[in-house]
């Protein structure tokens, strides 16, 4: 799987680069500023890109605008956002497109290798992998709403988990459950919710990101 | 003389009996009510009512007196007497009509006056019509009653007090928010003071001219005071000014011989409370000049805020003011700087520091247990990297209530429309900002806004909120609105004092309206420029 790594901070960017190369990426780029990224992105075409929000030139949020900017040219290009913070603003402006093969995580999230490269994965495929804070900013703010507070506590989590774009499975070894109990949570929540339901776990966390952030 | 002579003289077959008996019941009258009177619960209330009560009823008499050319005038006295019975509580502003009628009249009776037929009336102190020093004090009485009797009613019927209507007495000087307002009411004294010296006829003089006159000049002046009262109080301070100043050259260019000035009934210039008589009554009248004008020069600068800019006084006192403010906002402003800080050192020190020092001894034992354990080093170092991941989110925290990194990135609309999404509240935003605001201002607005949300969030029980902001005429206006109980109050300690405080150190102002039941809104509202957005690669 071919990476472009888009990270300012040359500490920063080399160990993701070892990082990924370990667990057997091949980095097609490593750049450290917003317009290289735009060309890198442009030029390979990557199966995925791991941007920094904050980078030259201005320091603000230029590889978030540059991510989105590649992928109005590429649509579906999978972009994979890290930070230092996570704003649900910022995690609207990705998700806008509702194209898919999008995450957005804390830079904290690559200590833990595994989940990381998962995450990875899940994006390149097309998935949606939004940071738990995001989740848990979202679901504390509609908190007070009608159809979530109908949700038992189990659901809750599984709803969390779901909206941060864990397939079925995931969510099973997760909470030590069979695949077949969430799967039967996950009927119960989107009925509960109202939502279309569906197979496609792509589908199933936009839907549930989109109910959240509606 | 007896005494009931020199209380009532009957001269001109005037009666005296009658108002004798008037008195004494008057004052039974007075001292009884005011023992029983509405005031009547302390010491102090029975006191202060028996005084007012005998001071209405001397007065009624004294006035009683002076009027001893009208065959009824003892009746006042009982009158005064059946109002202290059935009105105490209007008994002040009865002193106070009295008073301004008992100046009028003593204006009056000096105009007419002349001396050398013996004792005609009694007006105060005064026996009039014999030339001695009391009849020098007729004409300073008569001031003092009328400037009393103003005053005082001023003092009875200013907004506020309980007299029923006010407002209708009072016109436009019943509106709140004018210093200058009560100073309209010296335009009174000025007008009789100006009338008595410019015209002979006037308030009875020479040639009476009967009550028409006085009263469409006194009527032109109350009209005046109640329409124009910030006018009024500037007229009277120049009227003083003018005055003053004729009464300087009356003094310098007396000489005892006839003047082409109007003379009263005595044969002087009746100039203020002096009849110039003399060459010391002409000293007199300058000095009474001096103070007059100086008076009115004291005067016009409250009075005539127009006058003081023109001077360049007033410069001065906003200067004056604003570096006391500024004083004050930068006390504030580095006193919050410092504490900020403080808090950040304790944070740092409590938090980040300690975990990273936890960190380093966590990989010295799992450097010690690799040869010997490598399981026990395994689970350490999933230690460290949990501990590792705590300091990271507590500087992200601490990093976040430094400086928000959305409004870093984005400016203070992104921020705002951050901070409405991270809110608890459902919480609607109308942003209209379209480009950057100084950083400073910035900061600050973030910080407040994100006190006024969390604010509604934990008190007003409110479910939706509304943040709106924008940049008009050189000011940024952010409204906070919460849809709770409402009932915030600047004053009970909430964090709204602390807003407005850290605000001042930018001109900002903020104001709140949270009647009970609800909504609460905030305003706050700062002077800054909107410089356009950088648009950058």
């Amino acid at each position: 799987m071919r990476v472009v790594v888009a990270e300012d901070l040359f500490l920063l960017r080399d160990g993701l680069v070892r990082l990924l190369e370990a667990h057997g990426f091949e980095i097609a780029a490593a750049v450290d500023s917003a317009p290289d990224l735009l060309t890198a992105l442009l030029e390979h075409k990557p199966d995925i890109a791991i941007v920094d929000v904050r980078l030259p030139p201005t320091f603000t949020d230029d590889g978030l605008r540059a991510a989105i900017e590649a992928r109005r040219a590429v649509p579906g290009l999978p972009v994979l956002v890290l930070s230092q913070y996570v704003e649900q603003l910022y995690a609207r402006e990705l998700l806008a497109d509702q194209a898919g093969g999008v995450g957005y995580l804390l830079k904290d999230r690559v200590f833990n290798d595994d989940q990381f490269t998962d995450a990875m994965r899940a994006v390149a495929a097309g998935g949606t992998v939004m940071d738990a804070e995001v989740v848990s900013k979202l679901l504390g703010r509609r908190s007070g709403d009608e159809p979530l507070a109908r949700l038992s506590g189990r659901e809750r989590e599984v709803l969390e988990l779901m909206a941060e774009g864990r397939s079925n499975s995931a969510i099973a070894q997760r909470l030590f459950v069979t695949e077949k109990a969430v799967s039967k949570h996950s009927t119960s929540i989107f009925s509960k919710l109202d939502l279309a339901p569906s197979d496609d776990d792509n589908r199933r966390v936009l839907a549930v990101l989109a109910y959240l952030n509606g | 003389m007896n005494l009931t002579n020199l209380l009532f003289y009957g001269g001109a077959g005037m009666p005296v009996v009658p108002p004798t008996i008037a008195l004494a019941i008057g004052m039974a009258v007075a001292l009884g009510r005011g023992l029983v009177g509405p005031d009547a619960k302390t010491a102090r209330g029975r006191l202060r009512g028996v005084a007012w009560n005998v001071a209405l009823i001397v007065l009624s008499a004294v006035l009683a007196n002076a009027l001893s050319g009208v065959s009824w005038a003892w009746l006042i006295i009982l009158a005064a007497a059946v109002l202290v019975v059935a009105h105490p509580r209007l008994v002040r502003a009865a002193v106070a009509v009295v008073l301004v009628v008992l100046g009028l009249t003593g204006v009056a009776i000096a105009r007419r006056a002349g001396y050398g037929y013996g004792v005609d009336q009694i007006y105060g102190m005064t026996l009039v019509g014999q030339l001695n020093l009391t009849f020098y004090l007729l004409l300073p009485q008569a001031y003092f009653f009328l400037s009393l009797g103003t005053w005082l009613g001023w003092r009875v019927v200013r907004p506020g007090r309980e007299v029923p209507g006010p407002r209708r007495l009072l016109g436009r000087m019943a509106e709140p928010g004018n210093a200058a307002r009560p100073w309209a009411l010296l335009l009174l004294p000025v007008t009789v003071i100006a009338a008595a010296a410019a015209t002979p006829n006037l308030w009875f003089g020479a040639q009476p001219t009967g009550v028409i006159w006085p009263v469409l000049v006194l009527g032109a002046a109350v009209w005046f005071i109640r329409a124009e009262p910030g006018r009024a109080a500037a007229t009277a301070a120049f009227g003083l000014i003018g005055l003053g100043l004729a009464g300087v050259y009356l003094g310098v260019t007396y000489s005892g011989a006839g003047w082409p000035l109007p003379l009263n009934g005595a044969g002087y210039v009746e100039y203020g409370v002096i009849d110039v008589t003399s060459q010391t009554m002409a000293d007199l009248a300058v000095i009474q000049g001096l103070a007059l004008a100086g008076a009115g020069l004291l005067l016009a600068p409250r009075v005539a805020p127009g006058l003081v800019r023109y001077l360049g006084v007033e410069a001065y006192r906003d200067l004056a003011q604003r570096i006391q403010r500024l004083t004050e906002t930068r006390a504030v402003a580095v006193d919050t700087a410092a504490a900020d800080l403080r808090r950040l050192e304790r944070d740092l020190h409590d938090g980040a520091q300690a975990r990273l020092v936890a960190l380093g001894m966590h990989l010295r034992a799992v450097e010690k247990l690799i040869p010997t354990s490598p399981d026990a080093a395994l689970a350490l170092v999933a230690e460290a990297r949990e501990t590792s991941a705590r300091a990271l989110t507590e500087l992200r925290e601490l990093v976040r209530g430094v400086h928000p990194p959305v409004l870093a990135d984005r400016g203070l609309a992104d921020a705002l429309r951050a901070l409405a999404l991270d809110c608890p509240l459902r919480t609607e935003t109308e942003i209209d900002l379209s480009g950057r605001l100084p950083a400073s201002i910035e900061t600050a607005c973030y910080f407040a806004a994100a006190e006024l949300l969390t604010n509604a969030a934990k008190h007003s029980g409110a479910r939706a909120a509304r943040v709106s902001a924008e940049h008009r005429n050189g000011v940024l206006r952010i409204v906070v609105t919460d849809f709770g109980i409402g009932g915030a109050d600047v004053a009970a300690g909430s964090g709204l004092a602390g807003v407005e405080r850290r605000l001042a150190t930018f001109d900002g102002v903020m104001a709140v309206s949270s009647p009970p039941g609800g909504p609460t809104m905030v305003v706050i509202e700062v002077p800054c420029v909107l410089s356009p957005v950088l648009l950058s690669s």
